[in-house]
Parts: structure tokens; sequence; C-alpha cells
């Protein structure tokens, strides 16, 4: 536990020192707010018949949609992030002097950016309820936390894949490109899935985002409880028990490959 | 202590697209880092790693310090062997490489000193008992300023204390005195001698291109050339592998490294 929170203070310290990059990440969530705002603007109250299913207007699914999908994204990308970091800056190798479990030094290095997007996403929602006046209140809190747990585990297992990458290639990474550039489309975050011709929906049911948003607007915007939600809840439950021990091999194997190479400083 | 046996290590260069499309799929011709290297050390000896750039020093002590990988061979500390027992090896043991970037620079010196402290494992009491210590021994009165406002020599220092934090028995040096000013060097020098090894009964393994600086630290040598090793023992004996009774360490080293060059 103390070399988590070490962790955690270095980043936290590290951050803060930059104080005009951390005033901008607090602001840059006021900008896409006010952006919410005017889409609300735009659309109003109407609900599209593709949202009835989860009896919300678009401005609602939207701003809870894209809210946990940066949640997720920083989340992913948090592990390849960080280590890309340490890489360039020369203090990995350092790090990997020290006794410390290779488990503990991933995890602790995706730590403080989980706890600023969940600040985030927080902030997200603080501003739904008093500012847009968006109706949270058929939450299952339950179902939301779990369905929460699943999605940063399930996702973070392919954040330390992504990892993996950057500690063999150093620069590259498909899994990060992947979920910027398809898990946004395919994967229900802007607009419901049912609005995607039937292949397309199809491909996305291969998506853990699928289920991920899915769930998370049953649980917010319907009060879904756990067993309503199983049909969510069991596919990411099934990506988590496949990805966390694989993801794990696979970074041993990768700093494995990196210390066989002897670039475990490079970049 | 410190058991090698046998260790070998190659590198692959990188391959341009070009070769891996047109050509063949092989990786290139490797560069022969290490090539069977064996030697023990003593508990509470020195010994000192020479050779010419390229020749291998750096990637034993990376290999010691299980940053990097042999190929063959083993290296065992204390009966823990690299590879395996990774974990209580880097609990016993401290490598200081003249690596600044190894150092958060937006935070203090003071504040990288704790967070490592943590990382192997001290108590927040002791961390700050022993950081206060090693900042008194070497000097340091700006612990509170920021890393990257430091000169290279204070950031030595700081590479020093970090190694040191957790009491390692074996100590492993990447040109300790390097970008040091000559006072300081020679500080640097007094405390390995008289404090690490004389006193606290430390093993030190440490390279340098500075013979005098070998001499006086150390009374056994291990001098590598293009990842071979050429010799190794005390002036004495190296003495006798070049045969000339009165060499001195800088003759001996020019005629074991150059000889070995021109073969």
């Amino acid at each position: 536990m103390k070399k988590y929170l070490a962790f955690l203070k270095k980043d936290f310290l590290v951050e803060s020192s930059y104080k005009m990059a951390f005033l901008l990440d607090i602001f840059g969530i006021l900008t896409s707010l006010l952006t919410y705002f005017f889409i609300d603007k735009l659309f109003g109250r109407q609900m599209a018949r593709e949202l009835q299913e989860f009896k919300v207007n678009y401005f609602s699914y939207v701003l809870l949609g894209s809210a946990f999908f940066s949640y997720i994204g920083i989340g992913l990308n948090s592990f390849s992030g960080q280590l890309r970091s340490e890489q360039t800056q020369g203090t990995l190798e350092a790090i990997l002097l020290t006794p410390t479990r290779t488990s503990v030094i991933l995890i602790s290095m995706g730590l403080w950016n989980i706890i600023f997007a969940t600040f985030n996403l927080l902030l997200y929602i603080l501003m739904g309820i008093f500012v847009f006046k968006i109706d949270f209140s058929q939450i299952n809190i339950l179902s939301a936390l779990v369905l929460l747990l699943l999605t940063i585990t399930s996702f973070s297992s392919l954040g330390i894949l992504s990892a993996c990458f950057i500690l063999v290639f150093k620069r590259g990474n498909p899994l990060s490109w992947l979920v910027s550039n398809i898990e946004g489309l395919l994967g229900g975050v802007y607009f419901p899935i049912a609005v995607l011709p039937g292949w397309l929906q199809f491909v996305s049911h291969f998506l853990p985002i699928t289920y991920a948003i899915r769930g998370i607007q049953l649980a917010v915007f319907r009060g879904y409880s756990l067993s309503e939600l199983s049909a969510e809840l069991i596919p990411l439950l099934a990506f988590t028990i496949l990805l966390l021990p694989l993801s794990l091999r696979a970074f041993e194997y990768a700093l494995k490959k990196a210390r066989k190479d002897g670039s475990l400083t490079h970049f | 202590m410190l058991k090698i046996e046998n260790v070998s290590k190659r590198f692959f260069p990188d391959v341009s697209y070009r070769t891996l499309l047109l050509h063949n799929h092989k990786p290139g011709k490797p560069i022969v880092a290490l090539d069977n290297i064996s030697f023990d050390q003593a508990k509470g000896s020195t010994l000192a790693i020479l050779g010419p750039n390229g020749a291998g020093k750096t990637t034993l002590l990376k290999i010691i310090a299980t940053l990097i990988l042999a190929d063959s061979g083993q290296v065992k500390i204390n009966g823990y062997q690299a590879g395996i027992d990774d974990e209580k090896i880097k609990s016993i043991l401290g490598l200081i490489s003249g690596e600044e970037r190894s150092f958060y620079w937006r935070l203090s010196g003071r504040q990288n000193l704790e967070f490592f402290a943590s990382l192997y494992g001290l108590g927040t009491k002791y961390a700050r008992k022993k950081i206060s210590q090693l900042l008194d021994y070497f000097c340091v009165d700006y612990a509170n300023q920021r890393f990257d406002s430091y000169s290279s020599g204070m950031k030595k220092r700081f590479s020093l204390m970090r190694g040191l934090l957790h009491d390692p028995q074996l100590i492993l040096l990447d040109e300790p005195t390097e970008n040091l000013d000559y006072a300081s060097a020679l500080d640097l020098r007094k405390f390995i001698k008289e404090t690490l090894v004389n006193k606290l009964n430390k093993t030190v393994i440490f390279t340098t291109h500075n013979l005098q600086e070998a001499n006086f630290l150390s009374n056994r040598f291990l001098i590598l050339h293009k990842g071979r090793l050429c010799a190794l023992g005390s002036l004495d004996e190296l003495r006798k592998k070049v045969n000339n009774n009165s060499a001195d360490l800088e003759e001996i080293f020019l005629k074991l490294t150059q000889g070995l060059g021109k073969q």
C-alpha cells in the first residue's frame, strides 16, 4: 500500500508542478461541458425513437456516454502513457532497480490518472445535475458501481496490453488507436448502436465498450438491478477474467524481452 | 558474495525495413557485449572494472543488477540467482549510475529520495532519518530545491544517496567520479574506501576510465576489451600476465587492450 501511495504522491507533485497544464486540464472539463450545453440547446428535450429504451433525451445520453468514454480512455491510456513518460524521463530503470513487484509498478503507474479521471467524471455528473438539470433520480448505485468496477478492470487490462507495446516498440500503440478511433464509433458512445446498420451492430458486440456504455446508461437512467444488467455484466466479467491475467503475463513477457534486448532505457 | 559464471551477452542491431523486406528476415550481425565472463568477488572487497569505451563494463554491471538478462551463464549474489530471485537481489544491491535523468526533475532532491525510499520498502520515520544522515554526510544544504536546479556534481551526489538508501551489501558504481570536481572526487573516493569498504564492510564493484582512481580504490582489477575478459587479479598478477614485473596499471592496461585490439 505504501508503494502505491508513494507513486500517487509523486505523480500529484509532478502534475501540479506544471501549474498551467493542471489548470488547463480542469478548464478543459468546463469547455467540453459548454459544448454539451449547446448540443442541449440545439436538440432541446426531444427523445429519439432509438433512445426510448433508455427513457432519456439525446443530451442526457451523450453527456453520460461521452463522460464515461473519456473516463475509459484515460484509464486505458494511463498505463502506456505513464510508462512512456518514465521511459523518456529515464526514471523507468531506477524504478525497476527497486524490489517492487511488476504488478505493483504497473497498477501504481495508472493510479493517478484513474483518480483524476474519476474526479473528471464526478464533475461531469455534478454539472449534469446542477447546471443541465438532468434527472439522475432513477440511478441504481450498486449496479452503477459494479459496472464501473468491471469496466475499470477490463479496460485496465487493455491498458496494460497497450503498455506492452510501449515497452517493446517504444511508440505505436494499436490498442489505443483502436479504442480512440473504432470504439467511439461502434460502442454506442455518441448514439445508441440501434442506429447502426446490422453488420456494424454485430461487430460492436465484440467490443467491451458496447456493454459498458449500454450498462451504465441503463443503470443510471432506468435504475436496472444487477440481475437485469446480466447481459452487460457477464460479457464485461468475461473480458476481465480473460484479459487481466493475459495482460499481466504479456507485460512480464514484454519486460523480459526489453531486459533481454537491453532496451529498457531506450525510447 | 558474488559469483559470475560464463556470462555472455550479444546485442542485435536494429534492422531496417528495407533489409527485412528485400533481403532476409534474419536479425543483423550481433555485437558481442560480453563473451564468457567468469569471476568471484568476496564480501567486503573492491573490484575495479576497466576497459575502453564499448568494452562491456556497463553491460556487466547491468546484468549483475538484473536490468539486463544474460544470454547464457549465471549470476549469483549471496546464493540468489539473477533471473529467478530478482527482487531479493535488488534489496541487497545498489546500482549508482551516472545517468542524471533517472530522477524526477520537477521534484525536489528530498522528494525524490523519499519516493525511492518507499519503493525500497523503508518505513517513513526510518527513511527520513536515513535521508537526513545522507544529506549531512554528502554536505547537501539544498535538498528542498527542485532537482533540475542542481549542478551535475550535486545530481551525482543524489545518485549516490539513492543507491545507499536501503543500506545495500553490494554496491555497483558506474564511473562514480565522472562529472565531479577534483575535491568532490577525492572526497568520494575516500568515502568509498574508508567508509563503505573498510568501515561498513560493503562489497564494491565500480567501472572507471581513471586508472589512478582504480589504483586508489581497489587492489583487484578486471580488464575488459570488446566483451572479453583480458585479465583479472591484483597488480602483481596482472604484471605476470604482461611479463613485466615493474609495469604500472597504465602500461598493463594499454598492453592488454591495444595488444588485443591488433589481433
